[in-house]
């Protein structure tokens, strides 16, 4: 408890914080442009037109009110956890950047309490920017909902289970960022790998399924959810998409990821030399 | 103040071709003052960052009061530290930087101020760590080893980027806390600085024990490097004199100066009188711990 309360005070006591969430403010703000436009997209009748086949029966699963206003809800999960994970790297590799590695250590020489506390703390803060967004978003969805002539569909609840779904992708992402400071300790090395990472494999993924898919079908499709961007994304649409794996199965495999980047990271930090 | 003493044994790192510590066993006693000597990378960082658990050793191990650093209940209660290659995060302010290591440890609030006090730094508490001068953030690193008012403290080369002013405030601190009965153990290139501070040494070169013992002890090992200073206008005859005495040394110093080891005064003195040559000063200048260290690390100091 103490371990927690000196890591929430180590990020509270420096400007990162709210360096982070002032990046986030208008990163929030593009993708909820990006989403209103493609809401009123969606919910127009005439969307699946000229359309055949399984491409059709998407727009039209992905146009049921229901999953818009799921996806408006959940609106800046992509840069959002991204902020998540850069500051969940930040939080371990400042340690080795700044030197306090030294002090840490000598305060606590279990070194597994010292990460779980920061896993602890990270999430915390991961939670916080989910609460914060989705503060925002629930005015601004309601708004864009009623703007298209639907109901703000706040009472569904598949539209809850994707807040809560999208609420527990911050909180994997702040454990995977943890996990990356743990394996690259310098402070610049980290940050880019994962962001290169996150947004390099994101498109590429995206691209590579997108192309392949068709060839060797559904199965293949369902090898997206081994790219964790593209799991978290999956499990924050509303209702089940048709050709899509389940929502739970995009959460299982970040819980995986996290617990494989938790522990491996843990192992590493009890046995490395501080010097 | 029991138990506060440190026990190394068969102390060993190895890095990758590197022995940084081969073999090291020392002991240091509460109620003093330890100094620490060895040349550039003789292992006294490596050593120290053994004892306190964060470089796993290759062999061996160290204990303070009994039990291993990682082993102790309350560690900031019992030891504290400041360690080369320590410091705070620069965007972090000195109290806050003090109150994460009190949040952490689990002490009142109110220690940090207090230890902030205690070094002299609380006009600049508030400042942001960037902004700290070296000796300030030396200062610092003590404010946060003061913390838990430990028994034992572990000071790597304190006194860096201190003023003339500080460094005798830590002389006065580092003493007045072995007096209370605690141990301090301090690494230093200070030489002229360690023979005033400390009550026993332990000196290291290429990571193995070279000596141990009180200063006077480790002083007088060496005594027989104490030379002899004699000054006479009848140097060319006193030197000739001088030769047929067996051991000694001459060095002319200049303005009928010679520097003679290997004999002590009254054999000088002696000789001068058997061939009539008139003296004007005689004395015997025992080494300064400076000397006696040189002499003790020759050709051991190569860095590694
Ligand atoms: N992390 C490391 N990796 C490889 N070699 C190391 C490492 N740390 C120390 N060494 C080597 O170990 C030896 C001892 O280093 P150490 O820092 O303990 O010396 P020191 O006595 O503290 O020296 P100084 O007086 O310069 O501070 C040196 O040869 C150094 O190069
Ligand atoms: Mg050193």
């Amino acid at each position: 408890m103490n371990l927690i309360r000196a890591e929430l005070l180590k990020i509270r006591s420096t400007s990162t914080w709210w360096i982070f969430l002032l990046i986030t403010l208008p990163l929030w703000g593009l993708t909820l442009m990006f989403n209103g436009f493609q809401s009123a997209y969606l919910l127009s009748p005439e969307a699946a037109e000229g359309m055949s086949g399984e491409d059709a029966e998407q727009i039209i699963a992905a146009g049921d009110p229901a999953n818009v206003a799921a996806n408006l809800y959940t609106n800046g999960q992509f840069f959002g956890v991204a902020i998540v994970m850069l500051l969940g790297a930040i939080v371990v590799t400042n340690e080795y950047f700044h030197q306090t590695v030294t002090t840490t250590f000598l305060t606590t020489p279990h070194r597994t309490r010292v990460v779980l506390a920061k896993l602890f703390a990270a999430s915390v803060f991961g939670l916080v920017l989910w609460v914060i967004t989705t503060a925002a978003n629930l005015p601004a969805g309601a708004l864009i909902m009623g703007a298209n002539d639907e109901a703000s569909y706040m009472g569904d609840g598949t539209v809850w289970r994707a807040i809560a779904l999208n609420g527990l992708a911050y909180l994997l992402w702040a454990i995977f960022g943890v996990g990356f400071g743990v394996l690259i300790r310098s402070q610049i090395g980290a940050t880019i790998t994962a962001l290169v990472l996150y947004f390099a494999g994101y498109i590429g993924a995206a691209i590579f399924f997108g192309v392949l898919s068709d060839r060797f079908g559904d199965w293949f499709n369902n090898l997206q959810l081994l790219v964790p961007s593209l799991a978290s994304q999956l499990m924050v649409s509303g209702t089940e998409l048709p050709g899509n794996p389940p929502q739970w199965a995009g959460a299982l495999v970040l819980i995986g990821y996290a617990i494989v980047a938790g522990t491996v990271g843990t192992l590493l930090m009890r046995t490395r030399d501080i010097s | 103040m029991a138990d506060g003493q440190i026990v190394v044994s068969g102390l060993t790192k190895l890095y990758k071709n590197v022995r940084a510590v081969d073999n090291l066993s020392f002991t240091v006693e509460p109620g003093r003052v330890t100094g620490f000597l060895g040349p550039n990378g003789a292992g006294k960082t490596t050593t120290l960052r053994m004892l306190l658990n964060l470089v796993k050793p290759t062999a061996g191990d160290a204990t303070i009061g009994g039990q291993r650093y990682a082993d102790l209940a309350d560690p900031l209660r019992r030891v504290g530290a400041v360690l080369e290659a320590s410091s705070a995060h620069k965007g972090r302010t000195g109290i806050n930087h003090l109150r994460v290591v009190c949040a952490a440890a689990g002490f009142p609030r109110q220690r940090a101020e207090e230890a902030l006090a205690l070094v002299g730094l609380t006009p600049a508490a508030k400042r942001k760590f960037k902004g700290y001068s070296l000796g300030m953030r030396q200062r610092l690193g003590i404010a946060a080893a003061m913390l838990g008012d430990p028994q034992v403290l572990i000071l790597d080369e304190p006194a860096n980027g201190l003023d003339p002013e500080g460094i005798r405030w830590m002389r006065d601190l580092l003493k007045s806390l072995a007096a209370q009965g605690r141990t301090v153990l301090v690494s230093s290139h200070l030489l002229s600085e360690m023979q005033q501070l400390a009550d026993d040494l332990v000196i290291i070169a290429a990571g193995k024990l070279v000596r141990q013992g009180t200063v006077s002890q480790v002083m007088d090992s060496m005594a027989h490097t104490a030379q002899v200073r004699v000054r006479t206008p009848q140097a060319t005859e006193l030197t000739e004199a001088l030769r047929a005495v067996e051991q000694a040394t001459i060095t002319p110093n200049g303005d009928g100066v010679l520097l003679v080891t290997g004999v002590d005064a009254p054999t000088v003195g002696r000789a001068a009188l058997k061939a009539s040559v008139e003296l004007h000063e005689l004395t015997t200048e025992r080494p300064d711990l400076e000397r006696v260290f040189l002499e003790l690390t020759a050709g051991k100091a190569a860095i590694r």
